[in-house]
């Protein structure tokens, strides 16, 4: 099955520096802020307990500002003793980040603001400090990988048929917002270009591996890339190249272009959110073939199969034929199979 | 996988795996000896890397906790020395503050005194929190937390270094067992005195082929291509290939793709472990190899022994034996190599009498003999005596480090003409 109506789940991981998130059993809608924080510089250890002359243990109900408050430079942290009082005071303004077991408190500078958006329409399932889970209903197609920070916007067709590439020329500051559908593939400059227009996200068949590691780095793999960093955000449905979108995975994007939707690229998920019953989508299974020199990956109609066959690589294997061409039944497997 | 049992239930299947990933985090003192000792366990238990951070570490205290919970670590691998204490502490705090939240908490191993752990203790508070100056300890450990709830599963790697000790047994010194699979590639050198484990997850010639790539580089992969391929078509490929854990390689571009990652492979699981301080010079010289998983079933015993030689590169006499996952163990090889300054001359003593062969620096032959072949050399310290194997005797003098030509125009002639030596692949002819 390629799409699919259901409740999802989609887990929002926050970086440290939560000033706000939203409590659990609150309804958002994808685009909502979730929660929001602040970045932090380089953190200054001071003396706690030692200075106050506590007990480790006891410093923290001795402190008047909570852990994670932000302070100003000058405010009083901690207060001990009446004819010799001994004060702990904020060195710089920033936030308290965090209380050591040996009673010292580590202050950090603010250097930014952060917010964590949803991906879902939903209501919040669970909320802490490390991350904001949403559940909620949605039109769901679970791609191969997907690269960037999660995105949300409305859904655009930028191409006229499921095999042709995005042309750069097609992207304009029009656009933004968008999460554009690209066809059987997007290029690295369609990807940049995309983002230097605000364009919120891309969705194609593949996208070429080697503009991916241009995008997003060397070290990126074939199981995806999220991130946080101000980058292109990009979902590739099948393969990495080029790989037209089959029937079943195009005809709803079309149906389904003007709707908002949301690409949660942890999971590698497009959501749409449109009613369950706004089309009509043929959920058969959908086959897919990596091709013998494992150069694309495509979709397989009518197949046979062909029994054990030796290949030119010399391998004997299980075989499957669709049409003239014979392929070993390994390489072929259903859309949604858990890779 | 079957797996006989004697006469009485002959056969019984048996569930072999890896496990479920386990996501280490490392944290070293300063000290090699420390570092080392964390990385030793974590490569002997199959163990995932995610974090890295000695004790000198130059990131912020709020940069390692942001690493820590991006990393979100099943196990953390503590390993301090006794001047780093204090030091130690601060990266415990950072992960206290980095993964406070994290369900489940990582648990935390503290490989030391325990007497040092004791002072670490505090730091962890809210953590599973167990010390242990025992190794084997660990690794058990760690092995059973990849087993999870399966706990009649047969883990891969337990299963190679048995493989490692009755090599060794049978052949009545050092013997290594280099497995590469799809996710896994795995070094281990049995010994009189114990094995040498290093199993490196994820890395391997098929789903975890992009990560070769990705520490590797892909130049490193293409340069053993013997036909030309642009590197984005290659990293496409790849890629590709990653997505389909079982493809099977159904063209010989395929088949060379796929012997080249598990020479990477090979070749990082040997990096690898020498960084951890284990002996990969030994796992280089022992006199026996066994390669299994993947590797050992390509459809040729020329292709194993072509991507044992080049991702080992052996330094003595060496017997190569192969046994595919499903299949039985053969003989495959002796591999004599040698550095001649120039040339040498190697004698070959077997049941049919004796062949001299003068041997050119650079060299890469076949001799095609069979039975218990008895090795010398004029001009080369190297001497041994092994099985020919179904392949032959290949003498291997082109020198190590093994160094490719860097550009295409001469280095695809020399991989080629590697290949032919073996007639490696379905082009160059019958096996």
């Amino acid at each position: 099955m390629t799409w699919r109506h259901a409740r999802w789940t989609a887990q929002h991981p926050l970086p440290i520096g939560v000033v706000e998130r939203a409590a659990v059993g609150r309804s958002v809608n994808a685009g909502d802020v979730i929660a929001a924080g602040v970045a932090l510089g380089a953190a200054i250890r001071m003396k706690g307990a030692r200075r106050l002359g506590l007990p480790a243990a006891d410093l923290e109900r001795e402190l008047r500002v909570a852990i994670g408050t932000d302070v100003t430079a000058g405010t009083l942290l901690a207060r001990t003793g009446r004819r010799f009082p001994r004060a702990l005071t904020a060195p710089i303004d920033g936030r308290l980040l965090h209380l050591t077991a040996d009673g010292d408190v580590y202050i950090a500078p603010v250097v930014g603001r952060w917010v964590v958006r949803s991906t879902l329409d939903g209501a919040v399932t669970r909320s802490d400090d490390g991350r904001v889970s949403v559940e909620g209903a949605a039109w769901c197609i679970e791609g191969a990988a997907a690269y960037g920070p999660d995105a949300i916007g409305e859904l655009a067709l930028g191409v006229n048929s499921p095999t042709e590439d995005l042309a750069p020329s097609r992207v304009d500051v029009r656009l933004g917002g968008r999460i554009m559908v690209g066809g059987a593939r997007v290029s690295a400059e369609v990807l940049t270009r995309a983002h230097a227009c605000g364009v919120s996200g891309l969705v194609a068949g593949g996208a070429p591996a080697a503009g991916l590691r241009v995008v997003y780095g060397e070290t990126v793999t074939a199981s995806g890339a999220p991130g946080r960093d101000d980058r292109p955000t990009v979902i590739c449905l099948i393969a990495f190249g080029s790989a037209a979108l089959p029937d079943p995975i195009y005809r709803p994007l079309v149906a389904l272009a003007g709707s908002r939707a949301a690409i949660h690229t942890a999971s590698a998920r497009l959501f749409v959110f449109a009613p369950a019953d706004a089309f009509e989508f043929a959920t058969d299974e959908l086959g897919l073939a990596l091709a013998p020199d494992y150069a694309s990956v495509r979709a397989l109609g009518e197949r046979t199969v062909n029994g054990e066959v030796t290949f030119p690589s010399e391998v004997r294997a299980g075989a499957i034929r669709q049409g003239g061409e014979v392929m070993p039944s390994a390489n072929v497997r259903s859309f949604d199979t858990k890779r | 996988m079957i797996v006989s049992t004697g006469d009485e239930a002959p056969v019984e299947e048996a569930r072999v795996g890896l496990g479920r990933p386990l996501r280490v985090a490392l944290l070293s003192g300063r000290d090699d000896a420390s570092r080392r000792g964390v990385a030793r366990i974590a490569l002997a238990a199959a163990a995932e890397p995610c974090a890295v951070a000695p004790t000198d570490d130059p990131r912020s205290f709020g940069e390692l906790a942001q690493a820590f919970r991006d990393a979100a670590p099943d196990v953390v691998l503590v390993g301090p020395d006794p001047k780093g204490v204090a030091a130690m502490a601060v990266l415990l705090e950072a992960l206290r503050l980095g993964c406070g939240t994290q369900l489940p908490a990582p648990r935390i191993f503290v490989i030391a005194d325990p007497r040092v752990a004791d002072q670490l203790r505090p730091a962890a508070v809210g953590f599973p929190f167990e010390i242990s100056s025992e190794v084997g300890e660990v690794v058990t450990a760690l092995r059973a937390f990849r087993r999870g709830a399966h706990k009649d599963l047969t883990l891969r790697d337990e299963l190679i270094e048995d493989a490692a000790r009755s090599l060794a047994s049978s052949t009545g010194g050092d013997a290594l067992v280099v497995d590469v699979s799809e996710a896994s590639t795995s070094c281990v050198l049995a010994r009189a005195d114990g094995l040498e484990a290093a199993h490196i997850v994820p890395l391997g010639l098929g789903a975890a082929g992009d990560h070769v790539v990705a520490r590797a580089g892909l130049d490193r992969v293409r340069r053993w291509l013997p036909r030309a391929i642009d590197a984005p078509a290659l990293l496409e490929r790849v890629f590709n290939r990653a997505l389909w854990p079982g493809a099977l390689p159904a063209t010989e571009a395929a088949l060379a793709l796929e012997m080249a990652l598990a020479r990477e492979a090979i070749a990082h699981a040997l990096r690898d472990a020498e960084y951890a301080g284990l002996d990969a010079a030994a796992m280089r010289a022992a006199p026996a190899v066994l390669v299994t998983g993947r590797a050992a079933s390509f459809p040729r015993a020329a292709q194993t022994l072509l991507v044992a030689v080049d991702g080992i590169e052996p330094s003595g006499v060496t017997a190569v034996f192969r046994e595919p996952d499903d299949g039985r163990a053969e003989r495959v090889a002796l591999v004599v190599s040698i550095r001649p300054r120039r040339y040498a001359t190697v004698l070959l003593t077997h049941a049919g009498g004796r062949v001299e062969h003068r041997v050119a620096r650079g060299s890469f032959t076949l001799v095609p003999l069979s039975g218990d072949v008895e090795v010398s050399a004029k001009g080369a310290p190297v001497k041994g005596i092994g099985h020919g194997g179904a392949i032959g005797v290949l003498i291997d003098a082109r020198g190590r480090p093994l160094l490719l030509p860097k550009r295409d125009a001469e280095r695809i002639p020399t991989v080629l003409r590697w290949h032919a030596t073996l007639r490696a692949l379905p082009s160059q002819g019958a096996a």
